[in-house]
Formats: structure tokens, C-alpha cells, sequence
């Protein structure tokens, strides 16, 4: 019965796209089809005389063009005629120059194969994918703090997240509950907050000699020039006299200008990572946030930023005109950082209002502490050191002074002093000492290096236990080695003996550069816990409610209620403490079914299109006027209209654009792919940083201006900043602010298919392939179905490292094959057009080929590549030809449903969790308006979604 | 296939929580010898097939790929066998390397359990960790998936597996979080049973209630291990990170050895694949997966073999650890079964007749190198494996019988 039904309605929505200008007996074709009286072989026959009509002539049993006889396919019931479907609705059959089916026919058939498409079942209901989960949970808890990586992906081998197939385990479910445990613990933890902290640098630790020169002490500050490491790494140089006491939010603030008298901007890259004394090794870091200076007064630029303990900020700063600079006069140079942290936007935190609403908080007055004294821990716990003997101007207070440049020596002149050496630490109040943390000494000739140690403790420095530890230390890297002792001690005095140190003449010396304990200061940071006044269960089944009522887009009944309630108020009746109690409670919500799956359990059905809504746009949960709407049942008509529109206004809907352009557009896998520095040597991080935002960027721009979707093939314009601009030769463009860019038609860039980041993640940052990128366009955008290449062949992997002709001619050994042609001619064509673009996106003319480098490898600018033959762009697509990309884009545009049909096609699955089916095709496929001009991106994506309530709300 | 991962199910499933199987097993475990354990190894990409086969029919040292091997007394190389239904296949045929599921492709495939699971089933229950599951970067699926055709996520962090494995935890935090977790489940199965009861969408709510009650049997398994205390290893893993992924492949074969070697777990598996990219080891860099479509041109072949020689580098080095560490009654390669293989014969042209599969250690009467003569179920050997270890499920996936292949 419903596909009667929604066969009316797909003929209704239908009538008024396609215009009817059909035969009466089509007509009543039409109308037998949703007439249930009329027999079935009437329709059947009605329907087989259009396919014999439109397709038997070239796919028959006698014919069979591309092995296919839908005559007989088309008789046997379990055929899946979904490919046959694709291709009529999109116009790609019958082929252009045969006779066409007028409207209505195609209809007719359309619907026949549609009904006739045994109904296929997705999963009834989806998991929540574990970007969803992280931002609701996050929303529900009003904080911001990214766990994703503690989910495993989830996304298995199909295009989105949401896909139904995908199912639920045990070992997902258990992340979720840690997840849930890590969130509240930062929303509510249990022991308390510290205090804010200020903290101002203008030192930098110490880097390899050889990248050192790029820094230099410039007025009161320091003048940073760009440079990449030998290996090709932008090298950074790290802060000094700051580190993160607790994980948490910092705002960081660069005083800085600057120097130089060019026009572009000088960039730093702000980078958050693990203290490395860089040899050439990579940096293990993140890239946290990019400044541009524009010009040379000076600024405080503010940048906010997530970090962890552990990690120290670093900056790299980039200008394309000043590599290796030694003591240049042009740079960045940052007069002092300026850090403040952990940031809470107020106090208590916002998370306590919006969980414990309006119930009175008891929290001790957050102070902000200047941490102006950088101090060593050892000096921190009141402790000093002595040492076995010292070298004059190399004593035992270098060690502490926070740099290795300088270094405590045993004494060599005038006597040489005779081992055993050591380096005794006095820890009068007992702290817990976990370890040492130690650093040679940068720039030496290596004399006195320790290459082993042993580690003493004792009550009174006088007599001294067995050493409770050995071991070595590293003398070719001057990074800090930690000592951790198998056991924390508060033992007063510890012996660190020198057993055995580098040394060039044989003398016994020992000299190093850094040494302190290890000892958790926070530790000793007041903590201060915020609580709630009250013990009352019925104030705690109002926060229960209040959460779960967002967090399930439901009111709950009592009984609804009881379980998530209960189980805080026997905790609460247990130990008594309502902020523990609460999350518990929390806890099971985030961890219910009612949570994880959708479609939920939900009071009405406008709760369930809320539900969907938040998921679909925001990746979270309704907010509070959704949550109103949906409780009086009324997300409907105009109403469900509107609030879709506010909320694509709404700025969590980027994390839809970005999450669904990174599944559709597959540019999740970008970071991925990284691009070969002998044939691409001015890629760099700052780039790869910009290629997705511009894409992102985009695309929220086409959806909120509401532009025809022509737009995702062509535009004059796009949202480049300087290094964009750059990389696509388009000339002034000043500072690293994404703009809007408009450019003339010469310009290939403008659309999806010319973007930086989709040309690289479709090459593999070596070659590119015009299989790969011709398959992506075919699929991603024109949206062709193809059949599944054929087994048991010879893989044609054409590499660009061959001469170009060989490239064209080994490709073109898909014409001689009629099974690969019959794919292949919807492939390659597109990957050919896009040949003008290198692995980066970068325009070019002639093929790099890559050249070897003697030794081992070092970065240089111009690359190791000599230039090869000429790319060639021209191709043919179902006989338009084309010379270039310009001439492949209008091939695209002309057909706008085609390219609307797709978008509408993959957006849907990415709300749904599955492939529309092709009853829902055609309904997908009548949304679209006749005219290019009219069709346009917000309104797909409103009725989309208007049309998948609809669905869901009918399961 | 689904019948297998029923009939087993029954068996060993839900029925017998594993924390009763360890109760009763560790209580006699003092009087055991040496237990036995296996390791899965899926390259996913495969081995260039020219160099990974022996020229000369049973003599390893005429195989490019396997001439230095050091243990090759220990090891036959099993050549003609693959899963049936899947002989063209492409990617994801890794999903049924160790189910035997076919046309994993199709849209409607759904998976069976995987020989790994039906192994961790029987033996899980006497250590820790009933399994251990990695791959080289977050995946979220490799070759485990369990009774019900879901993938189960890989750990791939070397890190948070040590952690895991040997480090300390609050042992009175950790008792309180047991508890209230068991609280939580409590709660969310009061709130299933009411919804079951008035009988809505029973598929959605009956598939998560498996899904707890899983999470309840570990939770469970947990409580059996709370304290006992971790074993103490010192941590020898590589921080390289010149050839990231060459450490990888090192780090996880290593953290493999020292579970086996404390005994943490019994059963491993671990999947390799980069699709995406560049990767260096020592000798070439380059992209895997593009590398693999050789297309037979020998300068792409030359750096595709640089990266498959790295990985059977660390195989072999895993495999001399294994064998040097010394256990009652042999090394502890002897009772360790490691089967290394893929699941594309010839990942150029995406074919998987003729897998890659070698089977080392676990102290059977090893040939260097079996030809059979003709194409044969890869589920045949699993079927052996399963009986030497005294787990009898009648057939596993495409098998046959049990050909003795190592046992006969």
C-alpha cells in the first residue's frame, strides 16, 4: 500500500516538473500505473513497449550492445534494474542521438523499474557516528574539548559516517563510555579548577647549532626568519618558560611586527608539540593557528588555543622572501608571548549553569597569578644542588639557569678533578621526586657528555643506599632526556653519580648543560571545586530531567525517567555528594540507546524531525527554541521551513559543511596524502592548512547566499588568502585572511574540480592518475553509476615519471577493450582535463620528472626535477569534445540536473545513513527546477531535508 | 557461514561468561604447560608474487622475498590457496581474509565471525585480554569481526597498547569505576526492558542489549583481573620517526611478542594497509598503494619490493625474538602459531587466486614450502588451525576438511 501512495505523490511532484506534452496512451499508462484497478499486464505491456521502443534496438538478445539483453533482464524478477535507472533519469541512455522517450514515457518506465526494485531494507535504525557524539556531548556540557580520537573511526569502508550497515560494538560503546568519563571529569571534575595563570616569554629553547643562526636577539625580543629544515619540515623554534599546568584553553598573545620592506604578509605558524631538540628529524606537532603580519608596527595578535600538558607552543615563521636568512633584517619578530590559562569564559564555569541551572553554587574566588619568575622545579620545592667539583665560569647554577648553551663542568684548570663526579640534589621538604629530567650541553665539542648514570638516595647526603637505578643518556641529541625512577621518592638527598662520559683525550670529565627533578608542582596549585548547594532529590531529578530531555530531544515521563535518575540518587544517597551523583546520571544518558541510536524514543514526531534536524546540520542536539517547537508538535509546514534556514544561519552548521564536504568530497583522507618535496618543494603546512578551508569555505558560502548549483562546477571567484593565491598565481592578494577572490574568466580555478584540495587528495602527492581523479569526478560530481570494473584484468596504473605520450597512449589501452571502454569513456575524460594540474593543484604545462639527489637528502627551493613532456587536456565526453578544462566544465554545466540530482543524491545519504532507493530518486529527482538559474544550493538542501522528515517520520 | 557463527556462538558465547571460564581455567593453571597462542598477519597489499614464491618448488632460499629468513625450518609457505566466491575481488576483501565471507563488495554482504573471534571465544578467557586486535593507523575495521558481522575496531595507538597491556592503574579508582559502570549498565538495561515490553522498535533495542550485555561481560572479565597486577615489562619500543610506518609495523610486532611472552593475551591479530599517500621505509619512498598497480614495470616493482622486504624484515625479526625466548617445553614461537598472509593474491591487477599465506612457529611438522595442486579453500587450513586447538565447529567458512597440512 505505501508504494501506492508514494507513487501518487512521486507522480503529483512529477506532473509539475517535467512538462507533459505526451500521448494520450501515455497518459493512461501513467494513470494505470497509480490506478490500483487497472491490471498489471495492461501496465506491464504498456511499460515493455517503451523499452522495446527506446532500448531493445541496441539491447536485445540478438544485439546486446555492452553484453546487455534487457530483454531478458529486464524478465527475470531479481534483476536490480538500478543501473538501468540511472542512466535513463540521468539522459545518459538512450544515447544522445538515438530517439528519445518523451517525458511522461520515461516516467512510465522510471516508475515501473522503481516499484519493480525489490524494496531494499536499511537498517532501521542508525548509531551515532563518533564526530556527533563528540560535538553533543560537548553542546550538552558547554565546553569544548575534542575526543574523537579516543572513538575509533567508525566510517568502515563507505562514504559516511552515518551508513546504517556500520554497527554498533561492544568496543564502540566502551569508548563512549570513556568518553563520557573524560568529558564530565573536564565539565565538572572532581577535584576542582586551578587558578588562571599569566605568563609572559621572550626566550626560546634551544635548537640544533645549524637552525639556531635563524633566530637572533633583535631590540627586546627575538627576530625569527623562515627556514625549512634539511628534511623539508618547516622548522620551529619553541617557547621557553611556559608549559600547560592542566589541559584547557590558553589565549595566546604575540606581541610582534613585521621586518621588511616588501608588500606580503609575514606568517607565523603557531604550533602546539612535544619539546624536540631538532636534528632533521620531523616535528610531531600541530599546527594550532596562523598570524599574519601585515605590517611593521607593532601588534598584539591573540590567538586561542587548546593544549596539554606536556607540550610547549612553538612558531615558525614563513615570508616567501627571506629562506635561511642569517642574521637578516627580515622576519617576524615577536617581542614576548604573552599566555593566560586555563581560560574559563566565567566563574564558576558555564557548564555548572547549564547543567545545575539555577540551584545555588559554592565556589572559592578564581584568582589570575602572574608566573613571572620562570623558576626550575628543584627551586620550586625549595631545593638546591651541590656538585662534586666545578670549572670556573661553569658552575653548578648553569644547570639551572634554563638553557644549555650554558653548562656546569667538572674542574679541568688548573687540576684536573678526579672522579667520581656527581650532582647532589637536597629536597628538604620531601616532595615526591618522580624522576630527573636532563640535557647536554648544545655547541661543544662533547668533553664530559654523560653517556651512563647512576642514581643514589640517602636521608642524611652522608650515607648512601645501593643506586636504585642506572642507566644511559643520549650524547648526540641535546633534547631533554627524562630519569624516571621506577618508584616516586621524598628521600631528602639524591645522588646523581656520573659512571661513565665522553671525552676526546682521555681525561675524566663530566660537564652538562640541564638538570632538575621531575615533580608535580601542580599538584601543590590550589584546587578549587565548585559545588552545589543542595542534597535534595528533587533537584536532582530536575537536572536528570533537564539533560535528558536535550540530550534525547524528549520530554521524559516519570517512569521514563526513573532509570537515569535512580541511579544518581542512590549515589547521591551513598556518598552524598551531588555534583558526583549528577554525573553518573549524566553519564547513562550519553551511554543510552536513546542517545546513541536514532530514531529515538521521542514524545511526538516533531521530536524526532528535531532530533534529525540537530544531527543532520549540526552533528549535535536541539537547541532550546527547537526543543519548544518540537514540544507542542508543531515542526511543520513553514515552521519546519524556517527553522531549517535558521538554522543553517547557525554557526554550528560548519561542522555539517565540513564534515560533509570531507565525506562527499573524500577530503578526509587529505591529510593523507603528502606531497613529495623533491618534485613540489615550496608545498608547505601552511598550505595544506588553507587548501580545505578554501573548499569549506566555499561551499558554506553557496549554501548561505542560496547559488545555483552550477557554482560547484564554475564561479568567478573563490575564498583564497595570500598563500592560496600564491600557489594559483593570482597576484595581489595581501595577508593570510580568507576573502572572497574574484577573478577573470581566464582563470581555471573557480568551482570544486580546479581546488587545490581536491586535485591533491585525488593524486598521491607524487604522480597524478587521470583514472583516479576522472573516477572521483564521476562519481562525486557528475554523479555517473557505473558497474563495477571487471575482474581478472591487467591494472592499467599509468605514472607521469613516463614520458606524457605514453601516459595518453597507455590510458587510451581502455579503448581497445570494449568491457574497460564502456566505463572508461566516463572516467578518463575528466582525469585527462585535469591533467594541467600537478599533484599539488598547481597549474603546469610539462610533466615533472623526478631526479635523484646525492647523499642523503637536503630541502632546497628548486626542487630535484627536470621538466618533461607536455600535458595533454583534450578529451571527449559522449562525443562533445573539449580542449582543456575550460571546455570540460561547460560540458558539465550544461545539464544542471545532472549535477543536482547527484548533490541531492549524496546529501540525502549523508543524512539518512543509506542510498536513497529509486522510489525516493524519482522524488529527489522531481525536486529539481527546469532552470539552471533556479536551481539552486540552500534550496536542495531544505527540501532534502524536508523530504527525509518526511520519510522518517513515516517509518 | 552464518550457521558456523551461530552454531559457535551457542557454544561459547554469551551463555558462559568469560569471567567463569577464567575463574575455573586460572585455578589450574599452575599445573599447565606452556599454553598455545596464535597471530594473525594480514598485508593487505599483498607480496609481489614473482619474489615472494620459491622459484624451486620446497626450497625457501630460492624465493627472493624469504632467502634470509633465520627461522625457515619453522615455516611453510602455502601456495594455491584462496577463498572461494572471491577470487576477484578488491579492497575489501580484507574484510573476509579471516571469515571466508564472499563478495564482501556487494552492498548487502554482511560478514561472518572471524576465525581470530571463534579462537578468542575458546582461549580468550584465561588471560587479561581475551584478544588483541591492531592496525597501523585508526581504521576503525581489520580482519576481526565477531558473531554478528560487526568489524571490531583495531587498537593502533603503540602507546595506549602498552598502556593497556603493562602499566598500573589506580587500583582503588578503578574499583569505583567498575562499579558505577556497573550501575550505569544496570540502569540502561531497567530502561531496555521497559521499552521491550511495550515492543517498538524491537530490532533497534534487542541488537543494543547484545551489545551491553557484551560490555557487561567485560566489564566482568575486568573485575576477575582487578588484582592481579599487570605484568612488568621495559619498554622496548622504537621512536623513529624517519620511517613512521616502518616503526609501526616494528612497535606492534613487538608489543605482539611481550603479550605473548607475559601472557596477556593468547590471540592477535593485526591488519597493515595504507591506502592513502606516501610512505618511506629505508630504501624508498613512495606510494603503497600506487606502487602495488605495478603493471609490471620493473623500476616500480624495484621500490614496491623495498617496502615489502621492510615488513617481512620485522617479520622475520618478530619470529627470532619469539623463537629465542624460552618457555617449559620449547621456545615461545613453539607454541605460538603465526600466520602471515593477504588477502590478495595479486593485489596490480586486484586478484586473489593463489593468497600469500605463511604459517610459522606453533610446533608443527613444518615443509618450507607446500604446493598444492590445485586451487584450495584457505578455510580448509583455518579448519586445521581451529582442531589444533581443539576447537571442533564441524566447518568454518569454505572449508572442506581438514587436510593435515601441518598436522598430518
Amino acid at each position: 500500500m505505501r508504494n501506492l501512495i508514494s507513487a501518487i505523490a512521486i507522480f503529483i511532484t512529477i506532473g509539475m516538473g517535467w512538462a507533459v506534452q505526451s500521448s494520450p496512451t501515455d497518459m493512461d499508462a501513467v494513470s494505470c500505473l497509480v490506478d490500483a484497478n487497472c491490471g498489471i499486464s495492461k501496465l506491464e505491456k504498456q511499460v515493455s513497449a517503451k523499452f522495446k521502443n527506446y532500448c531493445f534496438d541496441c539491447h536485445d538478445a540478438a544485439t546486446k550492445e555492452g553484453g546487455i539483453d534487457l530483454s531478458d533482464l529486464l524478465s527475470r524478477n531479481d534483476f536490480d534494474g538500478s543501473l538501468i535507472f540511472e542512466h535513463l533519469i540521468t539522459g545518459k541512455m538512450p544515447p544522445k542521438q538515438e530517439q528519445q522517450p518523451t517525458d511522461n514515457e520515461k516516467l512510465l518506465m522510471l516508475g515501473w523499474l522503481a516499484q519493480r526494485q525489490a524494496e531494499s531494507i536499511p537498517n532501521a535504525y542508525r548509531r551515532i557516528s563518533r564526530h556527533e557524539f563528540v560535538h553533543s556531548t560537548n553542546d550538552l556540557l558547554d565546553v569544548q574539548l575534542d575526543l574523537t580520537g579516543m572513538i575509533p573511526e567508525d566510517r568502515g569502508t563507505h562514504d559516511f559516517d552515518s551508513d546504517r550497515r556500520v554497527m554498533l560494538t561492544r568496543q564502540m560503546l566502551n569508548s563512549y563510555f570513556a568518553v563520557a568519563d573524560e568529558m564530565l571529569e573536564f565539565a565538572l571534575p572532581a577535584h576542582g579548577f586551578i587558578h588562571e595563570r599569566t605568563w609572559v616569554t621572550n626566550k626560546i629553547k634551544d635548537s640544533h647549532k645549524t637552525y639556531n643562526i635563524y633566530t637572533r636577539n633583535y631590540k627586546d625580543g627575538i627576530l625569527f626568519s623562515w627556514t625549512r629544515a634539511n628534511n623539508g619540515n618547516s622548522y620551529s623554534f619553541f617557547y621557553d618558560n611556559f608549559e600547560p599546568p592542566v589541559k584547557g584553553w590558553y589565549e595566546l598573545t604575540f606581541d610582534a611586527a613585521k621586518l621588511g620592506s616588501f608588500k606580503e604578509d609575514v606568517s607565523i605558524e603557531v604550533f602546539a608539540g612535544k619539546y624536540y631538540y631538532a636534528d632533521d628529524r620531523p616535528q610531531p606537532q600541530r599546527l594550532l593557528d596562523v598570524i599574519s603580519l601585515g605590517n611593521s608596527e607593532m601588534r598584539s595578535h591573540r590567538v586561542r588555543v587548546f593544549l596539554y600538558p606536556g607540550e610547549n607552543v612553538s612558531v615558525h615563521c614563513y615570508s616567501e622572501h627571506n629562506f635561511r636568512q642569517k642574521n637578516g633584517n627580515q622576519g617576524a619578530y615577536i617581542k614576548q608571548l604573552k599566555v593566560r590559562g586555563p581560560v574559563l569564559e566565567q566563574w564558576p564555569p558555564s557548564s555548572y549553569h547549564q547543567i545545575f541551572g539555577d540551584l545555588p553554587l559554592k565556589a572559592v574566588p578564581r584568582e589570575t597569578i602572574n608566573t613571572s619568575e620562570p623558576q626550575t622545579n628543584l627551586k620550586a620545592i625549595g631545593g638546591s644542588l651541590s656538585v662534586s667539583s666545578f670549572q670556573q665560569g661553569m658552575e653548578k647554577e648553569k644547570m639551572q639557569d634554563g638553557s644549555n648553551r650554558t653548562f656546569w663542568h667538572t674542574r679541568f684548570n688548573p687540576t684536573l678533578a678526579k672522579p667520581p663526579h656527581y650532582v647532589i640534589f637536597e629536597n628538604p621538604q620531601g616532595n615526591q621526586i618522580n624522576g630527573l629530567l636532563y640535557a647536554t650541553w648544545s655547541g661543544g665539542n662533547g668533553n664530559g657528555q654523560v653517556q651512563s648514570y647512576a642514581i643514589h638516595l640517602s636521608d642524611d647526603g652522608k650515607s648512601w643506599d645501593e643506586p636504585i637505578m642506572t642507566g644511559e643518556l643520549e650524547t648526540r641529541l641535546a633534547n631533554e632526556q627524562q630519569i624516571n625512577f621506577s618508584q616516586p621518592t621524598t628521600k631528602r638527598f639524591i645522588k646523581f653519580l656520573v659512571t661513565d662520559a665522553f671525552t676526546l683525550d682521555g681525561r675524566s670529565l663530566a660537564s652538562i648543560g640541564k638538570l632538575d627533578v621531575i615533580t608535580s608542582l601542580t599538584a601543590n596549585d590550589p584546587l578549587l571545586s565548585v559545588s552545589v548547594s543542595s542534597a535534595s532529590a528533587d533537584d536532582l531529578k530536575k537536572v536528570i530531567r533537564r539533560f535528558a530531555q536535550k540530550a534525547f530531544s524528549s520530554d521524559l515521563t516519570d517512569e521514563q525517567l526513573a532509570p537515569y535518575y535512580e541511579v544518581s540518587l542512590n549515589a547521591l544517597q551513598e556518598q552524598g555528594d551531588f555534583v558526583a551523583a549528577t554525573k553518573l546520571g549524566l553519564k547513562a544518558i550519553m551511554c543510552s540507546h536513546r542517545f546513541l541510536l536514532a530514531p529515538g524514543e521521542y514524545e511526538n514526531r516533531s521530536s524526532g524531525k528535531a532530533a534529525d534536524l540537530a544531527r543532520i546540520l549540526w552533528l549535535s542536539v536541539p537547541d532550546k527554541e527547537l526543543l519548544a517547537i518540537s514540544a507542542m508538535d508543531k515542526l511543520n509546514g513553514s515552521t519546519l521551513e524556517s527553522q531549517i534556514n535558521r538554522m543553517l544561519r547557525d554557526e554550528k552548521t560548519q561542522r555539517m559543511i565540513q564534515s560533509f564536504s570531507g565525506q562527499w568530497l573524500n577530503l578526509r583522507s587529505f591529510d593523507k596524502v603528502t606531497p613529495s618535496l623533491k618534485l613540489y618543494p615550496l608545498y608547505n603546512d601552511l598550505l595544506n592548512h588553507y587548501l580545505p578551508l578554501e573548499t569549506e569555505t566555499y561551499l558554506n558560502y553557496l549554501i548561505q547566499e542560496n547559488l545555483p548549483v552550477g557554482r560547484l562546477i564554475d564561479a568567478d571567484f573563490s575564498f583564497l588568502n595570500q598563500r592560496l593565491a600564491r600557489h594559483y598565481g593570482i597576484e595581489g592578494v595581501v595577508g593570510q585572511q580568507m576573502r572572497k577572490v574574484s577573478f577573470g574568466p581566464e582563470v581555471p580555478r573557480g568551482g570544486l574540480l580546479t581546488m587545490g584540495s581536491v586535485l591533491k587528495v585525488t593524486a598521491d602527492g607524487f604522480d597524478t592518475s587521470p583514472i583516479r581523479r576522472g573516477a572521483w569526478i564521476s562519481k562525486n560530481i557528475a554523479g555517473n553509476t557505473l558497474s563495477p570494473p571487471p575482474e581478472n584484468i591487467e591494472a592499467i596504473e599509468p605514472e607521469e615519471g613516463n614520458a606524457a605520450t605514453t601516459l595518453r597512449q597507455q590510458i587510451d589501452q581502455h579503448k581497445n577493450n570494449a568491457s574497460c571502454y564502456a566505463c572508461h569513456k566516463s572516467i578518463d575524460p575528466y582525469g585527462f582535463a585535469l591533467e594541467s594540474f600537478d599533484a599539488t593543484g598547481q597549474s603546469r604545462k610539462k610533466y615533472r620528472v623526478k631526479l635523484a639527489h646525492k647523499g642523503t637528502f637536503q630541502y632546497r627551493p628548486q626542487g630535484y626535477f627536470k621538466l618533461a613532456g607536455e600535458v595533454d587536456t583534450g578529451g571527449e565526453l559522449d562525443e562533445d569534445k573539449f580542449a582543456d578544462v575550460f571546455g570540460l566544465k561547460k560540458i558539465l554545466l550544461a545539464d544542471h540536473r545532472k549535477i543536482a540530482y547527484n548533490f541531492s543524491k549524496r546529501f540525502f545519504e549523508y543524512a539518512n545513513g543509506y542510498e536513497p532507493n529509486l522510489q525516493q530518486r524519482l522524488h529527489l529527482h522531481a525536486m529539481i527546477p527546469d532552470s539552471a538559474e533556479s536551481c539552486r544550493m540552500k534550496d536542495l538542501i531544505v527540501k532534502v531535508l524536508v523530504y527525509s522528515l518526511e520519510i522518517n517520520s513515516n517509518e | 557461514m552464518s550457521n558456523i557463527s551461530r552454531k559457535s556462538f551457542l557454544k561459547f558465547g554469551v551463555a558462559l561468561p568469560l569471567a567463569l571460564q577464567s575463574l575455573n581455567s586460572r585455578a589450574q593453571q599452575a599445573k599447565k604447560q606452556s599454553p598455545k597462542r596464535i597471530i594473525f598477519i594480514n598485508s593487505c597489499l599483498g607480496f609481489y608474487k614473482a619474489y615472494f614464491f620459491p622459484k624451486q618448488r620446497g626450497d625457501l632460499s630460492t624465493s627472493d622475498y624469504l632467502k634470509d629468513m633465520k627461522l625457515k625450518e619453522k615455516m611453510t609457505v602455502f601456495e594455491n590457496l584462496f577463498h572461494p566466491g572471491m577470487e576477484t575481488s578488491n579492497h575489501d576483501s580484507e574484510k573476509s581474509f579471516l571469515t571466508g565471507a564472499p563478495s564482501p563488495e556487494s552492498p548487502t554482504f554482511v560478514n561472518g565471525i572471524s576465525l581470530d573471534q571463534v579462537l578468542a571465544q575458546q582461549m580468550g578467557g584465561d588471560t587479561r585480554f581475551p584478544f588483541l586486535n591492531f592496525s597501523i593507523y585508526d581504521r576503525g575495521w581489520g580482519c576481526s569481526w565477531n558473531d554478528r558481522g560487526a568489524a571490531i575496531p583495531p587498537m593502533h595507538d603503540e602507546q595506549k597498547i602498552f598502556q593497556m597491556l603493562f602499566e598500573k592503574h589506580d587500583l582503588q579508582a578503578k574499583k569505583q569505576q567498575l562499579q558505577d559502570d556497573q550501575n550505569i549498565l544496570n540502569s540502561l538495561r531497567r530502561d531496555l526492558a521497559m521499552l521491550l515490553k511495550q515492543g517498538s522498535n524491537a530490532g533497534k533495542l534487542k541488537s543494543y542489549q547484545t551489545v551491553l550485555a557484551d560490555l557487561e561481560n567485560q566489564l566482568n572479565h575486568e573485575k576477575v583481573w582487578l588484582n592481579t597486577s599487570k605484568p612488568k615489562v621495559s619498554k622496548s619500543l622504537s621512536d623513529d620517526q624517519e620511517y613512521v610506518f616502518s616503526t609501526k609495523i616494528r612497535n606492534l610486532f613487538e608489543l605482539a611478542k611481550l603479550a605473548f611472552q607475559t601472557d596477556s593475551t593468547r590471540v592477535i591479530t593485526l591488519s597493515m594497509d595504507w591506502i592513502d599517500g606516501a610512505i618511506k621505509v629505508p630504501g624508498a619512498t613512495g606510494a603503497w598503494h600506487t606502487l602495488s598497480h605495478h603493471g609490471g614495470k620493473p623500476d616500480v616493482i624495484a621500490r614496491l619490493s623495498r617496502i615489502e622486504l621492510d615488513t617481512l624484515k620485522h617479520f622475520n625479526r618478530f619470529l627470532v625474538e619469539m623463537d629465542k625466548i624460552q618457555e617449559e617445553g620449547g621456545s615461545l614461537l613453539d607454541h605460538t602459531t603465526v600466520v602471515m598472509g593477504s588477502n590478495f593474491g595479486d593485489s596490480s591487477n586486484h586478484t586473489c587466486f593463489c593468497l600469500p599465506i605463511i604459517v610459522a612457529g606453533g610446533g608443527y611438522r613444518h615443509r618450507a614450502h607446500t604446493v598444492l595442486e590445485k586451487p584450495t579453500p584457505l578455510c580448509n587450513l583455518y579448519l586445521e588451525l581451529l582442531h589444533a586447538h581443539n576447537i571442533d565447529v564441524g566447518s568454518f567458512g569454505s572449508s572442506q576438511q581438514d587436510m593435515g597440512l601441518l598436522t598430518g
